[in-house]
């Protein structure tokens, strides 16, 4: 019995945790999806979210870089408070300008990948460099080659995302939040939408950046992968964090009913 | 990836290697279907094709004047004026298309409605009725004053050509704000997050991302309003601008060749709403960047095509 996956708190003490949630709620009008999430994510961690469909994990992720706005906790990526600045004792929304200024260092792939369809793989890649980070053309097609050399599609640079399978679409898709020098990375269900051949070389790529050390939330349902390359997993039903711990003990030895009944369908 | 192009492989190899190929069973050699009803529809057509030829041939037409004419200065004047006023009032009305689409996605609540409002009175009224008030506007304002910049009498501003470009621009503009609303709202919301989570503005992601792709939606009844706009410019000839239409009836009414010179504006229209529709084909197939696996060919290259199966010598 490890002591980490007796509680439905994640909260470690040490170095300045990537993310940390406290108290967050968030509703949609009348649903009220997260009912108080409190988690950390170390640096350097690959943090898995697991859970039935709309058990809020994917709301959740979206909510750690702004995509939703939290309805009430508090939320920080590195030290800095998402959404909101703190001043004079109360929260002030942040300009759409600023918002925007403080996704450029979390990175996200999307289940259905989302690539530009009117850009080739490589303009793709280059679009959050040049746009945003006002690199020169030369320096981000470089660096964007590098990026799709990576993950193994380096031939595929002048295609269109229409000429690209499933996989490989969500492998230029993770080459193009690379682009922009993450230090965290959110992954939502990246390859719930692939064909089960596909699901290995996505995989693959996770896992080498895991092994450079990015920091990674992963909502997934490959199980597998959690036991592997993760370092946290965190099992959420309703809108609550159930269990967590280490997912090799989450997922052998689940404490509460909840898990073991939603793990004894997907394993 | 290595095994989607390896799957992909034994699919192309035969069939490929030799044109005159032998098959591989006898083919069924049946007696075909008469199909007597198409003969008959065939000679019914050509009969009244013909027949309405030859009561044109004998036609109190004037074939000469409308050749003579059909290059005649004022004619050609007509014929320019024609594209000038379409294209200016197209562009005023692609510019505040995109700015009314704009607003009346906004989520501010009074751009919103003021953008609602300019669709309502500018889409629900007729264009001709429009016309006759911007030319008539000296009727109740005698002098136009934008106060420190600008004063002058309406009369000497509202001229012929102002007059129409005020019309036929902001009708357009109420037409095309649907049209870009529609291109925008096609666009699929994950591209706006995808593009926002790089850290684009809201401004970046429309320009960069949202517009382009909306522009496949938005171009090809933007061409069918460009064609309407060069045929309904002959409105504006209410307005005393000398298009094409006023200008060949004009000579019309002088030499009474009325008919024969409105079979010369009709050239010009035909001439001008085709040119603008192989214009449209080329724009078409910039804008399919990405959203076809192979981009439509032009008709050139389907003539080229052509021509080099033609050419291309028989291997036994």
């Amino acid at each position: 019995m490890s002591t980490s996956s007796n509680g439905a708190k994640l909260v470690k003490s040490g170095a300045e945790p990537m993310v940390r949630a406290e108290a967050v709620h968030k509703s949609f009008g009348a649903a009220h999806i997260l009912k108080g999430i409190d988690l950390e994510v170390a640096p350097r961690e690959v943090f898995c979210l697991i859970g039935p469909s709309g058990s809020g994990k994917s709301t959740f992720l979206r909510c750690v870089n702004h995509l939703e706005q939290i309805s009430a906790g508090r939320l920080w990526v590195d030290g800095e408070l998402i959404g909101y600045r703190e001043h004079g004792g109360r929260l002030h929304e942040l300009r759409p300008r600023e918002v925007a200024a403080k996704r450029r260092d979390i990175g996200m792939v999307f289940q259905r990948f989302n690539l530009f369809p009117h850009l080739t793989a490589i303009e793709n890649v280059m679009e959050g460099p040049v746009q945003v980070r006002r690199e020169s053309k030369a320096v981000a097609r470089e660096r964007a080659q590098r990026l799709l050399d990576r993950v193994g599609l380096a031939d595929k640079a002048a295609s269109f995302p229409s000429q690209l399978s499933g996989g490989q679409q969500q492998r230029v898709a993770i080459a193009r939040a690379l682009a922009m020098e993450p230090k965290l990375m959110l992954f939502d269900e990246p390859t719930s939408a692939l064909d089960p051949e596909l699901v290995g070389d996505v995989l693959d790529v996770m896992r080498s950046l895991a092994e450079d050390g990015m920091t990674m939330i992963v909502v997934t349902h490959e199980m597998g992968f959690a036991r592997e390359v993760g370092d946290a997993l965190v099992f959420m039903d309703d809108g609550q964090v159930v269990e967590s711990g280490h997912p090799r003990d989450v997922l052998s030895r689940p404490q509460h009913e909840r898990t073991k009944a939603f793990l004894s369908k997907v394993l | 990836m290595t095994c989607v192009e390896a799957g992909r492989e034994p699919a192309d190899t035969p069939s490929s290697d030799s044109p005159q190929q032998v098959l591989p069973y006898e083919a069924i050699r049946a007696i075909p279907v008469r199909h007597y009803g198409r003969w008959v529809a065939a000679v019914v057509v050509l009969a009244l094709l013909g027949w309405l030829a030859y009561a044109f041939s004998q036609g109190d037409i004037l074939w000469g004047t409308v050749g003579d004419r059909l290059f005649d200065h004022t004619v050609l004047q007509g014929v320019w004026h024609t594209i000038l006023i379409s294209v200016c009032s197209m562009a005023m009305g692609l510019v505040l298309g995109v700015l009314f689409a704009v607003m009346r996605l906004s989520k501010n609540p009074v751009t919103g409605a003021v953008a609602w409002l300019y669709i309502w009175f500018f889409r629900g009224t007729p264009v001709y009725v429009q016309l006759l008030m911007w030319f008539n506007l000296a009727l109740i304002f005698h002098t136009i004053n934008l106060m420190p910049l600008y004063k002058n009498d309406t009369t000497a501003v509202m001229t012929p050509f102002v007059a129409a470009l005020l019309g036929l621009g902001l009708n357009e503009g109420a037409y095309m704000a649907e049209i870009v609303r529609a291109g925008i709202q096609s666009v699929d919301e994950g591209q706006s997050e995808a593009s926002q989570a790089l850290g684009m503005t809201g401004a970046q992601t429309m320009r960069r991302i949202v517009l382009p792709q909306a522009m496949r939606v938005i171009i090809p009844p933007t061409g069918n309003e460009f064609i309407n706009m060069l045929k309904t410019s002959s409105l504006v000839s209410v307005v005393q601008y000398t298009e094409l239409l006023r200008a060949t009836s004009n000579i019309g009414n002088d030499t009474t060749a009325v008919m024969e010179l409105y079979f010369v504006a009709s050239v010009w229209y035909l001439v001008l709403t085709s040119v603008f529709s192989v214009g449209q084909f080329y724009m078409e197939r910039r804008y399919a960047r990405g959203s076809q696996r192979s981009l439509p060919k032009t008709p050139w290259q389907r003539v080229r095509d052509n021509l080099s199966t033609v050419r291309r010598p028989k291997v036994a």
